[in-house]
């Protein structure tokens, strides 16, 4: 008896809350939502309850990324708040960065019992969605079990999500430009009285420089080895610099981002890369970087932190958390970001780029949605899955910013980016130049039919196989420059790439581009 | 009558069956009962249907391993490589076993089979980071060693041929513990008797090893080459992989069945092409371990494996 009763006053409570998010997102839509509701301000309950939210469920969700820490800490304390509201606890499974990509196939393979997962154009999204391992997300479910996340996502954020036209994803609700750049020691630039890097060129006087006058440090670092198919410096030098776009990584096809014809080449065939080889070429002549920059197997970051590296590239948001880390850790090296490409057409991330999926077999489809949708909007348990406990984990600085907190290392690291959402905070102690950098990138972003093109690879896989083989056994040594006879390596380049099946991915890829484009117009 | 003997016969011989049984349970556990999901070299594979419900597709799987071109390259890489190592490897073992053998200090022995035996145990992983240790160009310990010596230093990550001398070199560093110790017991096994006739008939240790210790390891020696033949086209993934990595410049040289199909498959995840390639590995394999046994028990009926 005092169970049913408590029971039933839980599943009115819960139907209560539940009532509250419809009402409170329909009266207006937008970012700050989630703020007021988090205030549980108790708006009389009208409409329909909807969903039946009397049996207490337990969620599993798939993460990449090492365990944290304080898992249990915060997430004891997310179950409390969830219980509350949803009738649910969660538990998360966190796949290590050293293996993420053979156990998440896996965990789909084997069909374990999981209902959430951490997804993105990065992380096997198309790849699962076309095989079958997420659930297709209905308007209807959504509108329905995530009314909040239904109001505040950007129509487009689920226009780039689809997959042949279906959904399998809440993305994650946040602008973002993609473009790459690089972090210097603006120490040395000061040092050896260098212009302002702002340039390929000036980028290729300072890494000239530094590895002729600092010994025993390189000027530039990477991590060729870990099967990126690309110079780590392309994105900026060869997509950024000449406003490329490149379809897909595994793939050296790309188009112009202001041809609306869509047509694509093969981005090694070009005069553009002939001449970038040159470049690379100088730098590697000039002790650049490492003759076996191909073989290393440090981290980049660490090397550049310890004094070993000089420079290296990566996403703005990377490299500003970079700076503000070596600001605290090691004020004697003062770094700093540059763009080598400040003037050309800034690309913004689609939505794709974090997300979280439901499991296709999951059985607990309603509260899974529901649980994003809270994690998403409601300011509390947003603030709990991103930053961890306050005081401990972090300390919030106003609405919309942060400091670090005591035991901030304890709670980092994993994919909770899956549900980035205009209640993120931005770290107070964020380099403002990366801020303003940001900000200025968002108002060159350029937006193009293409943007939300997404291959499909399942006629030509084959060939895609062959191609990205190709792509790291004679594309890469001939990009860092460990090729003599940079024309003889081309040829062969383009030669193994045309055996192994070019041309007709490059035909496929055309036809769907093709496709796509005359649905849009 | 004859079941009545068969059951006889497993009541009689209980213990020994009994001890049979976890190994043969294994065999049917990992080895029998997996053989199924060799379907999946021809199929789509796809979650929904699983192993056996995903559509057939034909031979469309083998196609990237073939068409690349680089199918032939990687299997010669792949046999060259298994030779090399089974033939240096049982060298090294059987002259490690004898010496052993021959030297009289027991603790002598002890500690010399133990460090021996250590590299084993040290993983592929980290056998990769000391290599990278000794070997990069501009800190490796070895070109640091030469520069100091006055030499020019030598650029390995970058130079293709020095590969297969370095691999068959580690590969040996690190299996050659373990075999001692199976070919350590062989001839501890061998009859003593033996060895005192020829010791009192005046042989002297050369021709006591030459003329008794290595005709009696033959046995043994065609049991465990057989056992390796049967794998020659396995490439030691760890050992490649680690050694190697992805540096396009040594794959020349260095490339096997099992890091070109990693390499190609990474990032694609397609189960059905492993498959095939797990395939075309497996039926190579039989092939081969068939031919020679056939080969063997022409040459001696009683030495065949089967």
């Amino acid at each position: 008896m005092q169970n049913k009763k408590k029971s039933a006053m839980l599943v009115l409570t819960i139907v209560m809350a539940l009532v509250l998010f419809v009402t409170a997102c329909g009266g207006n839509n937008g970012a700050q939502d989630g703020n007021q509701m988090a205030e549980g301000n108790k708006a009389p309950a009208a409409g329909n309850g909807g969903t039946d939210t009397s049996e207490e469920l337990q969620l599993k969700i798939v993460m990449v990324g090492a365990k944290p820490v304080d898992y249990d800490i915060v997430f004891t304390e997310l179950n409390k708040k969830l219980k509350g509201k949803i009738n649910a606890t969660v538990e998360a499974e966190f796949l290590d960065w050293s293996d993420w990509t053979q156990k998440y196939p896996l965990k789909f393979a084997a069909n374990e019992d999981f209902d959430i997962a951490y997804t993105a154009n990065w992380a096997f999204y198309n790849d699962q969605a076309l095989k079958g391992g997420f659930l297709e997300l209905t308007e209807d479910m959504l509108s329905k079990y995530m009314p909040q996340t239904w109001a505040a996502m950007p129509k487009v954020a689920w226009e780039q999500a689809r997959v042949n036209g279906k959904l399998y994803m809440v993305p994650n609700n946040n602008t973002e430009v993609t473009d790459k750049s690089v972090i210097i020691r603006e120490d040395l630039r000061k040092k050896y009285k260098l212009e302002p890097v702002n340039s390929p060129e000036t980028f290729a006087a300072y890494v000239k420089t530094v590895a002729a006058n600092e010994k025993g440090m390189s000027a530039y670092g990477a991590k060729a080895a870990d099967g990126w198919k690309w110079h780590e410096l392309d994105q900026i030098l060869l997509e950024q610099q000449n406003e490329w776009n490149l379809v897909d990584y595994n793939i050296p096809l790309a188009y112009k981002l202001d041809d609306n014809t869509g047509k694509l080449f093969n981005v090694y065939d070009t005069p553009e890369f002939k001449s970038l080889l040159d470049y690379y070429k100088d730098l590697a002549d000039n002790n650049g970087w490492s003759k076996n920059v191909v073989s290393n197997k440090n981290d980049v970051w660490q090397d550049m932190k310890a004094g070993k590296v000089a420079s290296y590239a990566q996403n703005l948001g990377t490299v500003a958390a970079n700076v503000a880390e070596a600001r605290r850790d090691t004020p004697q090296i003062e770094m700093a970001i540059a763009d080598l490409t400040p003037d050309k057409k800034k690309i913004g991330a689609i939505s794709t780029q974090n997300g979280m999926a439901i499991h296709a077999t999951s059985k607990k489809v309603e509260r899974s949605l529901m649980f994003i949708d809270l994690i998403q909007n409601d300011k509390e348990l947003h603030d709990l899955m991103m930053y961890g406990i306050a005081g401990t984990h972090y300390e919030p600085v106003g609405d919309d910013k942060y400091k670090a907190g005591p035991s901030a290392a304890n709670y980092t690291g994993f994919s909770n980016w899956g549900f980035n959402s205009p209640l993120n905070r931005t770290d107070a102690s964020y380099p403002q130049e990366a801020i303003d950098m940001a900000a200025e990138w968002e108002s060159k972003l350029y937006n193009f039919p293409l943007e939300t093109f997404v291959f499909d690879d399942s006629k030509v896989k084959n060939q895609v196989a062959g191609v990205g083989n190709v792509m790291l056994r004679y594309a890469i040594p001939l990009e860092y420059g460990l090729i003599k006879d940079r024309d003889r390596g081309q040829e062969e380049l383009l030669k193994q790439l045309k055996a192994a099946g070019m041309d007709e991915i490059q035909q496929e890829m055309q036809s769907q581009v093709d496709a796509f484009l005359a649905v849009q117009k | 009558m004859n079941r009545h003997g068969f059951w006889r016969d497993v009541v009689k011989h209980r213990t020994l069956l009994l001890m049979l049984a976890p190994a043969v349970l294994y065999f049917i556990l990992f080895a029998y009962v997996p053989m199924a999901g060799i379907v999946l070299a021809f199929k789509q594979f796809n979650y929904a249907g699983g192993i056996f419900g995903s559509p057939w597709n034909g031979l469309d799987n083998f196609r990237f391993f073939f068409e690349s071109g680089d199918a032939w390259r990687v299997t010669r890489n792949t046999a060259l490589y298994n030779i090399a190592f089974i033939v240096v490897n049982n060298v090294l073992q059987i002259a490690a076993a004898i010496l052993l053998f021959e030297v009289a200090g027991k603790w002598f022995r002890k500690i010399t089979q133990t460090v021996l035996f250590l590299p084993y145990f040290i993983s592929w992983v980290v056998v990769g980071a000391i290599a990278y240790n000794l070997f990069n160009y501009d800190v490796g310990t070895v070109n640091v060693l030469l520069k100091a010596t006055g030499m020019e230093p030598v650029d390995i990550y970058n130079t293709a041929a020095y590969w297969p001398v370095i691999l068959v070199i580690v590969s040996a560093w690190k299996a050659v513990g373990y075999g001692t110790i199976m070919y350590l017991a062989a001839i501890t096994g061998i009859d003593t008797e033996m060895y005192e006739a020829a010791e009192i008939d005046g042989a002297n240790v050369f021709q006591r090893i030459l003329n008794i210790t290595i005709p009696n390891l033959y046995p043994t020696v065609i049991i465990l080459v057989l056992l390796a033949i049967g794998n020659i086209f396995r490439g030691d993934f760890g050992l490649f992989y680690n050694m190697v990595g992805n540096n396009g410049l040594l794959f020349s040289s260095t490339d096997v069945i099992d890091t070109f199909v990693f390499r190609s498959l990474t990032t694609s995840n397609e189960i059905g092409m492993s498959a095939a390639a797990g395939f075309y590995q497996s039926v190579l394999g039989f092939a081969t371990i068939m031919l020679a046994n056939w080969a063997v028990r022409k040459y001696d009926k009683d030495r065949a494996l089967f």
